[in-house]
C-alpha cells in the first residue's frame, strides 16, 4: 500500500504528457463545443447572446439534422456487419500454417496504411461514369455504372460510398481478428475434432465465442468511424447527389463545403456534441448486446 | 445461446437505430435555429413567393469613409530597418508556387519589407480569419469572391479604397469590373488579384461533324440551342451540352451570371451593394424563364445531366471526352483552361485532343456579352501599426502590378486584373500562341458599364448558392421550375435573416 502511494507521483508525471494532449485537444474543445451549442453569435463570435439549451432541440428535430441522422444510421448498418463479415473471413482464411502466408495476411491489411483520402480518390477513378473502368466494363449488365454513375444516383450513392469506406476498414478489421484468432488456444480445436466437431461446428462454438472481444472492439470503432465519416463523402460525393442529398452524414452536414450552416459556428456545435451523444448511445448499446458473449479469457 | 450473436447485436443496433429516429420525426428548419427571432417559413410550408424578410425592405446608403480606418501609405519612408508583414492566402500546388516565386523576388527587391505567406484552403484561412483575434490576424489576406460581406463585417480591414486615395494610386488601368466587384457603398474594399470567369468549352470537331462553324460557337442561349439541335440531330455527338448542378458552377454561381447577363439583380438592395441584402430575387420571372430554359434542353435531349460535379469537379469536361455518349459542350471556369489543355495534351483521349478544344464567352440570354469574376481579393488587415499597415499595401501594389500580373496570369491561368498586362511579356506572348485564353478576359471586359455588372454581395453567399443548387438539380431532374426556386428563395432568405440578425 505505501509502495503505491510512492508510485503516484511517478505515475501523474508519467501521465502529463498524454494528459495535457487529451485536455489541449479534446476536453477543451468538447468544453468549449458544449458551450458554444447554446449560444448565438456573430461570425467572428464576439458578440454572443444566449440562445439556451434549447437550440440543442432545436438542431436535433431540424429536417435537415434528421435526415443526416438517418444517413448516418444507414451508412453504419452498411458498413459495420459487412465489414465484420469480410474482415472475419479474410482473417479465418489467413489464419492457416501455409507457404507464403505472410504475403497473404501483408495483402490482406494493406488497405490500414492507406489514407481515407487515396481510399477515396481510387474509388473515384474506378466508377467515374466516363473513364472509369468498372463502368467501362459492366455498364452492359449495369446502365446505373454510365448513367448516371454510382455516386451520381439517389439509389446507389450511400452504398458505392459504403463500399469504399468497408474496403478501406478492412484491413483494420484483418489485423485485429487475426490478433483474436491467434489467441484462440489450439488445444479447444484438437480436442473438438477428436470429439468429431466438424469445421463448421469449430468456427460457430469455438472460434466466434473466442474472438467475441475482438468483435466487440471492431464493431464499436467501426461504428463510430461510420457516424463520423467525412473524407470519403466529401470526395466522392460531396453529400449530394442533390437534390436528396443521399450522403449528406452528420458530418457532412457540419462540415462539408456546401453546408448550410458554414458560418453558423454556434448551431455546427450544437450537431457536433449531439454527434458525439449518439456515437455514445450506439457504443453503450451495443456494449450491452455483446456483453453476455464476450470471454476476456482468464 | 450458439446462434450468431453478430446477428443479435446488429438487430439491437437497428432497433436503436429506429428509436432514435422515430423519436423525432417532423421539425423545421436547421437554419430556423439560433436564439434570434427568424420570420421564415420553413421550406415548402411558407407561401410561394414571400421572402422571409420581405419586410425589411433594402434601403440605399453609403458608408462614410471618414468613419473607416485610414491607410498611412507614407509610414514605410519614416522607418528604419525591415517591416516583417504576414500574408495568409489560399493558393496551392502551382498557384503556390508561383506566389511564392513572386514574393521572394519582391523580398529580394528591396530591404524595408519582408513578407511571409502562410498558406491554407480558401475555407481554413476563411475560417480561421473570422475566428482569431485581432491581434492574430495576418497584416494582408486573400479571400474568395464570396466572403466580401463577411469580411466587411468583421470591422477589421482598411478599405484599400483609402489606400488608394492616400497614395493617388493609378487604377485607370485595371478592369472596372474587377474593381467593382470588391466595392459596396460606395467603399472599394480589397483589390482584385486572381480572377476568372465561366466560358464555354466546345469540341471543333463534333461542329465542324454537325456542319456548324467550327470558329462560331454560340453567343446566346438560343444559339446555343439551335446550335445543340443540329448536333444531336446529325448524331455528331450524343448531346449538345452537359449541364451540371455543383453549388460554386451550374447550381448556384452560373445562375448569377446569367442574371448579370439579363441586367437583373440577384439580391435586394441591388445585389447587396448599395444596402446590406435582405433576400433573393432569383425566383423571379428571369429565374423561371432560365431555369425552364435548361430543364427544356434535358427534356428534349439536347442536355445531359452530369449532377453536382463533385469530388474532381471535371464530371461535365469528361462527358466532352467521353467515347460512348460524348456531349459536345460544357460551361467551366476559365482558370481550368490551362489544366484541361495539359491533360489532353497527354493523348488519352482520342476523340478529344487539345487542338479539338474551342472556347468561347458563355453563352447568355440575347447573347449579351459580360461576365461576373470569380476567384479572390487582397484585404489590408488594421493592424493598428502604420508600417505595417503601409508594408502591406506596398506589397499588395507589386502583386497587381502590370509586370507581376503578366507572370502571374501566364502560370496560373487566372485573367489579369488590368488591360496593360496583356501588352506586357510572357502574357503577351501566350495569347499571341493560344487565343483561346482571351476569351475569358475579353468577355470580362465587354460586361456593360451597369450596376448589375457587381455580382451579389451577401453574408451567407455560399449557403445561398448551395441551397439554389438543391433546387437547380431538381429542376434539372424534372421538378417545378417555379415551386422549386420559391422553395429554394424562402430557405435563402432565412439564412440572410439570420445572418443579418447576429451580424448587422
Amino acid at each position: 500500500m505505501k509502495r503505491r502511494l510512492r508510485d503516484i507521483p511517478w505515475a501523474v508525471t508519467m501521465l502529463v504528457p498524454s494528459m495535457a494532449l487529451l485536455a489541449v485537444w479534446t476536453v477543451y474543445p468538447l468544453v468549449k463545443a458544449v458551450q458554444n451549442g447554446h449560444l448565438s453569435c456573430d461570425s467572428t463570435g464576439n458578440r454572443c447572446t444566449d440562445a439556451g439549451w434549447g437550440q440543442y432541440k432545436v438542431v436535433f428535430l431540424s429536417n435537415e439534422f434528421q435526415h443526416a441522422l438517418l444517413v448516418s444510421i444507414k451508412l453504419a448498418l452498411l458498413t459495420v456487419p459487412a465489414g465484420v463479415v469480410f474482415g472475419v473471413g479474410l482473417a479465418v482464411l489467413a489464419d492457416k500454417q501455409l507457404r507464403a502466408i505472410g504475403v497473404f495476411r501483408t495483402i490482406f491489411s494493406s488497405t490500414v496504411a492507406t489514407s481515407v483520402a487515396v481510399a477515396s480518390l481510387v474509388w473515384f477513378v474506378l466508377l467515374q461514369p466516363q473513364i472509369g473502368v468498372l463502368s467501362d466494363l459492366f455498364s452492359g449488365w449495369f446502365p446505373v455504372l454510365k448513367n448516371p454513375g454510382l455516386l451520381n444516383d439517389h439509389g446507389t450513392a450511400l452504398s458505392a460510398v459504403a463500399l469504399s469506406s468497408i474496403w478501406a476498414n478492412l484491413g483494420f478489421t484483418f489485423i485485429i481478428v487475426t490478433a483474436g484468432l491467434q489467441s484462440v488456444p489450439r488445444e479447444l480445436y484438437e480436442s473438438a475434432y477428436v470429439d468429431g466437431a466438424g469445421s463448421v461446428r469449430r468456427f460457430t462454438d469455438i472460434t466466434l465465442p473466442m474472438i467475441m472481444p475482438s468483435l466487440l472492439f471492431v464493431s464499436i470503432v467501426l461504428t463510430t468511424r461510420a457516424l463520423q465519416s467525412y473524407g470519403e463523402i466529401a470526395l466522392l460525393t460531396g453529400g449530394g447527389p442533390n437534390p436528396q442529398k443521399s450522403t449528406t452524414t452528420i458530418p457532412y452536414l457540419i462540415y462539408g463545403q456546401n453546408s448550410i450552416i458554414h458560418n453558423n459556428l454556434q448551431i455546427k456545435s450544437a450537431a457536433a456534441v449531439l454527434l458525439f451523444l449518439i456515437s455514445l448511445v450506439f457504443a453503450v448499446v451495443q456494449f450491452r448486446g455483446f456483453e453476455k458473449r464476450v470471454h476476456y479469457g482468464s | 445461446m450458439r446462434r450468431s450473436s453478430s446477428r443479435r447485436s446488429s438487430s439491437l443496433f437497428v432497433l436503436a437505430a429506429l428509436g432514435l429516429v422515430a423519436a423525432c420525426s417532423g421539425g423545421g428548419s436547421i437554419t430556423n435555429s439560433g436564439g434570434t427571432t427568424t420570420t421564415a417559413a420553413a421550406p415548402g410550408t411558407g407561401t410561394p413567393g414571400t421572402g422571409a424578410a420581405s419586410t425589411s425592405a433594402a434601403t440605399t446608403s453609403t458608408v462614410p469613409l471618414d468613419s473607416l480606418p485610414g491607410c498611412p501609405t507614407d509610414a514605410l519612408a519614416s522607418t528604419t530597418g525591415t517591416t516583417t508583414i504576414s500574408f495568409w492566402h489560399g493558393m496551392s500546388g502551382a498557384l503556390n508556387d508561383e506566389l511564392v516565386k513572386l514574393t521572394d523576388a519582391y523580398n529580394a527587391s528591396q530591404t524595408k519589407v519582408k513578407v511571409k505567406l502562410v498558406q491554407g484552403s480558401y475555407e481554413q484561412t476563411a475560417d480561421n480569419y473570422l475566428q482569431a483575434s485581432q491581434g492574430n490576424r495576418p497584416d494582408l489576406v486573400q479571400m474568395p469572391e464570396y466572403m466580401v460581406q463577411s469580411i466587411i463585417d468583421t470591422k477589421s480591414t482598411v478599405p484599400v479604397g483609402k489606400c488608394i486615395a492616400a497614395s493617388k494610386f493609378d487604377t485607370s488601368a485595371f478592369l472596372p469590373s474587377a474593381l467593382a466587384a470588391y466595392s459596396t457603398q460606395g467603399v472599394q474594399w480589397s483589390m482584385p488579384f486572381n480572377i476568372s470567369n465561366p466560358v464555354l468549352f466546345y469540341n471543333k470537331k463534333v461542329f465542324v461533324a454537325a456542319g456548324l462553324d467550327p470558329n462560331k460557337p454560340p453567343q446566346s442561349l438560343e444559339e446555343l440551342k439551335a446550335d445543340s439541335q443540329k448536333i444531336v440531330s446529325t448524331g455528331a455527338a450524343k448531346y449538345g451540352i452537359a449541364l451540371e448542378s455543383g453549388f460554386d458552377s451550374g447550381g448556384g454561381w452560373y445562375v448569377e451570371q446569367w442574371f448579370a447577363k439579363s441586367e437583373q439583380f440577384y439580391l435586394d438592395g441591388q445585389n447587396g451593394r448599395q444596402a446590406r441584402a435582405t433576400k433573393v430575387l432569383y425566383n423571379n420571372q428571369t429565374g423561371v424563364d432560365l431555369l425552364t430554359y435548361l430543364q427544356g434542353l434535358i427534356n428534349d435531349k439536347l442536355a445531359v445531366n452530369v449532377g453536382d460535379n463533385s469530388g474532381s469537379g471535371y464530371d461535365n469536361l469528361l462527358k466532352m471526352a467521353d467515347a460512348k455518349e460524348p456531349a459536345a459542350m460544357t460551361i467551366n471556369t476559365s482558370a481550368s483552361l490551362g489544366p484541361v489543355l495539359e491533360v489532353l495534351k497527354g493523348g488519352q483521349f482520342p476523340q478529344l485532343t487539345a487542338d479539338d478544344v474551342g472556347v468561347g464567352p458563355m453563352p447568355g440570354p440575347d447573347g449579351k456579352p459580360g461576365a461576373l469574376i470569380g476567384g479572390a481579393s487582397l484585404w489590408v488587415v488594421n493592424s493598428g501599426s502604420d508600417a505595417k499597415t503601409a508594408a502591406a499595401w506596398d506589397y499588395l501594389t507589386y502583386l497587381v502590378a502590370a509586370q507581376q500580373q503578366s507572370e502571374w496570369a501566364s502560370t496560373t491561368g487566372y485573367i489579369p486584373v488590368r488591360t496593360d498586362a496583356t501588352t506586357l511579356d510572357p502574357y503577351k506572348t501566350t495569347l499571341a500562341t493560344d487565343p483561346r485564353f482571351s476569351v475569358a478576359f475579353d468577355q470580362l471586359k465587354a460586361s456593360p458599364d451597369a450596376p448589375t455588372s457587381a455580382g451579389p454581395v451577401v453574408g451567407p453567399l455560399r449557403e445561398v448558392r448551395s441551397v439554389l443548387a438543391t433546387a437547380v438539380a431538381a429542376i434539372l431532374n424534372g421538378a417545378d421550375v417555379k415551386k422549386s426556386l420559391d422553395n429554394a428563395a424562402n430557405q435563402a432568405n432565412a439564412l440572410i435573416t439570420d445572418y443579418n440578425n447576429r451580424n448587422g
